[in-house]
């Protein structure tokens, strides 16, 4: 049973239009939500959330309408906002336990279940110091932690690698796919970088303008498409003219070759033309296809 | 002085929200003066017990507060003082155009008035508008540089400051006499005493002594304040 | 629970197992009952920083200094006077220069929060209502304004039956006194809050408050004095007591609870009482409303 659901979803705004017509199914596990910014992602969270109405068209959380049975569909899920949420003042531990309360759990079940969380998400000692000295990944931490604390179904992540470094990144991705894969909790996940959602996701949805431009498995975005990459270690461009004359289709890609692979004799064909030039050929690898390429296909 | 520094304050200091206060606490004193006009006629009993209650004991020191720390109060607290820490601006500079403002803020918004109010009250008769537009002007100035030195000094200068204001110059002053020597209101009403021919306002403090005490406070609390931003650390909240 | 290593791995995520939450979860009015709590607490900065404990519990003993000191001259003077110095239901005016500082510290220290660190959506995206999170702050701050005045005055009572004055008057005064109390603090957090919600910068959440109590007060009792004394008209005088709230709770108690004024003028006659209850109540309302829009139209970034 699809745990998001919308139709003909329309946010406007005076000068813009956030959603337009939106129509998306979710089933539970890892689903990315991808756009530019400004593309509306952040705004069809706030409608799922009930935080902020739509203009027309329907939306439903755990089949419950998000109009009718927002306090229903609340209590059993988990935002972690974009922006900066949380006061300088007053420790993780604090900060979570409140909101913990806040959600609805009792105060001795909320103090366990935020002990449990932080350790979780990584905070061991600094859980003790106001958050107004934590670097942007504690932080980051803080607000997933304060996501799932209540246990939800669901839980809806707005850019959460916002301002992390490589490492800090990667540690988020990480921690995401366990939400799925170990905890349980379906989760959505914005982000405008595309590659890392390719790496966690089962399902991505694009979005672009408020519309929806795509919306399918990870796998069928990325199965390995019928392209051949290859790359030689001089004279890259007479190559290329040697195999467009042997009758491939070549497309330069920096200093990588791209070359439609029709079927097995391509392989050979690159052999033979590569040894005959004289040159080294450094790799030579099935091309795989990206999210980006969505983007670009739509264009034309 | 630095002209940048000036521009900017000002900017900062009259739009939004903190504008729409002075201004409504401007309009309402006259307001008030004409209504009692209106109603009263020109006593001027009435004019200074007026003017002394509010525009003085009230109206000045509130609008010095606000005035005093906005001009550097929001800076400091969301940590965009940075900038202007950085730029090769000393620091008792930056205190001085900011001093600027806040000086000339407060006596075009709460002294001028003050003057304005006493004219539609009494008219010039008996010099009394005179005497307490040069007592707002002169307190405007004071409490400016005080309020400051507070906002430099505490992250809390809004609570303090009107802890000075309320329980000082307010509750103790009329217990304590002592401690009306110290109060800057008092310095000012004896500028209106010097200056009003008529016997209607009274000070405790003799005015050479007043004149002094107010001279020492206002360079004293503007040099203290440029000293202190010099060792101002930015670290965490409360 | 903390880990003895020296340089935790802050990359390491432990294999200990997720527990699912099976427990009893609470509804809106608990989470309510619990945002109250916190709110309570939090002006008096209990479950916050030592720092911010300091002004509050500052206020709360100047507040009850006056009272002791009452009590022992009541004490002292027991033979020649009979009652206390001070009646209960004065000392709100009285003090209300620690009244005023303390909601203007801890109106803008509840609600500026929250708005200036843009937590509010956190709270929104719970089974919180928007007007559950205001009624919990309202009665949070109007609490811990009525705990304010309710300590004088019972230590006041308690040196009153020590000095072995008549138990019953003072009781009945008490009482009366708490009723008024009550207004006081309903009407003070409710204009407090407003002030406050309107800027995410706490300085001039302050200012504004203090401004607008002193400055209302200041110009309402000066006006009063002169248009009653230099002038004559004392129902003139006491109309005007409606436009601060302090004079307007003080009018408000003198009238319905028969209590001594402290103000200028009091309401003049009964119409004037009348009308001094409405427009207390249509405040306290008028509070209410303003609170629950701004947070409706509370901008979620």
């Amino acid at each position: 049973m699809p745990v998001i659901q919308t139709e003909d979803l329309t946010k406007r705004f005076p000068a813009t239009t956030a959603l337009d017509r939106l129509t998306i199914d979710v089933e539970p596990g890892v689903v990315g939500l991808v756009g530019a910014n400004g593309a509306g992602k952040s705004t069809l969270i706030k409608v799922l959330l009930g935080l902020s109405p739509a203009t027309s068209g329907t939306a439903r959380v755990f089949g419950l309408d998000v109009t009718k049975d927002g306090p229903a569909i609340r209590e059993r899920v988990g935002y972690m906002p974009e922006h900066d949420c949380l006061p300088g003042d007053v420790s993780a531990t604090e900060f979570v336990v409140h909101m913990a309360r806040m959600s609805g759990l009792p105060a001795d079940a909320a103090r366990e279940r935020t002990a449990d969380t932080l350790r979780h998400v990584g905070l061991y000692e600094e859980r003790y110091r106001p958050i107004g000295g934590y670097s942007t990944g504690m932080k980051q931490r803080v607000k997933l932690a304060q996501a799932l604390v209540h246990d939800p179904e669901i839980v809806m992540l707005d850019e959460p690698t916002n301002g992390l470094d490589p490492v800090g990144r990667d540690e988020m991705l990480l921690l995401i796919r366990r939400i799925w894969a170990e905890f349980g909790i379906t989760v959505l996940v914005t982000s405008h970088l595309l590659g890392e959602l390719e790496r966690i996701s089962d399902h991505v949805v694009v979005v672009d303008g408020g519309q929806l431009l795509r919306s399918s498995s990870t796998s069928e975005f990325t199965r390995t498409s019928q392209f051949l990459a290859i790359e030689v270690s001089a004279e890259t461009d007479a190559v290329a003219d040697a195999l467009t004359a042997a009758g491939l289709t070549v497309k330069r890609d920096g200093h990588l070759l791209e070359l439609s692979l029709d079927d097995d004799e391509t392989y050979d064909v690159v052999r033979d033309t590569v040894a005959a030039q004289g040159v080294g050929l450094i790799r030579l690898e099935q091309r795989r296809h990206h999210i980006s390429e969505v983007f670009g296909e739509d264009q034309e | 002085m630095n002209g940048t520094v000036v521009r900017l304050t000002y900017r900062a200091l009259l739009g939004g929200r903190r504008a729409w206060l002075l201004l409504a606490m401007s309009v309402l004193l006259l307001a008030m003066a004409v209504l009692l006009r209106l109603t009263v006629g020109v006593d001027h009993q009435v004019t200074a017990d007026f003017l002394g209650a509010v525009a003085v004991a009230a109206l000045v020191p509130l609008f010095g507060l606000i005035v005093g720390t906005g001009v550097i109060g929001p800076e400091i607290d969301d940590g965009s003082v940075v900038y202007l820490l950085s730029k090769p601006i000393s620091r008792p500079r930056i205190i001085l155009s900011k001093f600027a403002v806040a000086a000339t803020g407060t006596v075009l918004f709460a002294a001028v008035p003050t003057f304005v109010a006493g004219l539609v009250m009494s008219g010039t008769a008996g010099r009394i508008a005179l005497g307490f537009g040069v007592a707002a002007l002169v307190a405007s100035i004071a409490y400016s540089a005080i309020f400051l030195l507070l906002a430099v000094v505490t992250r809390h200068a809004v609570v303090y400051g009107l802890a000075y204001a309320l329980i000082w110059e307010g509750l103790l002053g009329s217990f304590v006499p002592g401690a009306r020597t110290l109060s800057v209101q008092q310095w000012s009403l004896s500028l209106t005493e010097a200056i009003a021919t008529r016997d209607l306002v009274s000070s405790d403090v003799r005015l050479a002594v007043a004149g002094v005490l107010l001279a020492v406070v206002i360079v004293g609390a503007t040099w203290y304040a440029g000293q202190r931003l010099r060792v101002l650390s930015l670290a965490g909240e409360e | 629970m903390s880990r003895p290593m020296p340089n935790p791995p802050s990359g390491v995520i432990h294999d200990i197992g997720y527990r699912k939450y099976d427990g009893p979860r609470l509804g809106r009015r608990q989470v309510t009952r619990a945002l109250f709590a916190q709110s309570l607490r939090g002006a008096y900065g209990l479950g916050r920083s030592a720092r911010a404990k300091v002004l509050p519990m500052l206020l709360l003993g100047v507040m009850c200094l006056p009272a002791f000191i009452i009590t022992v001259i009541a004490n002292v003077t027991s033979s020649i006077t009979g009652e206390l110095p001070l009646a209960y239901s004065r000392y709100a005016v009285v003090t209300q220069g620690i009244l005023t500082i303390f909601v203007a510290a801890q109106a803008p220290a509840s609600l500026s929060r929250d708005l200036r660190f843009k937590t509010v959506p956190l709270y929104f995206s719970r089974p919180l209502e928007r007007s559950d999170y205001v009624l919990a702050k309202f009665a949070g701050l109007a609490t811990a304004l009525f705990l304010l005045l309710t300590a004088p005055l019972l230590i006041m009572y308690v040196g009153a039956l020590l000095a072995e004055f008549p138990v019953g008057r003072e009781t009945g005064d008490v009482l009366l006194a708490l009723v008024g109390a009550a207004v006081f603090a309903v009407v003070f957090a409710g204009v407090g809050l407003v002030i406050a919600s309107l800027t995410p910068r706490r300085g001039l959440g302050v200012a504004a408050i203090i401004t607008v109590f002193a400055l209302s007060f200041a110009a309402v009792s000066a006006l009063q004095g002169i248009i009653r004394y230099e002038v004559g008209n004392a129902d003139l005088a006491g109309w005007l007591g409606l436009l601060s709230p302090i004079t307007l709770v003080d009018g408000f108690q003198s009238w319905v609870l028969d209590a001594s004024s402290s103000a200028v003028a009091p309401p003049p006659g009964d119409a004037g009482g009348v009308v001094y209850v409405l427009v207390t109540f249509a405040v306290i309302g008028a509070c209410w409303a303003l609170l629950n829009l701004r947070y409706r139209k509370v901008s979620v970034s």
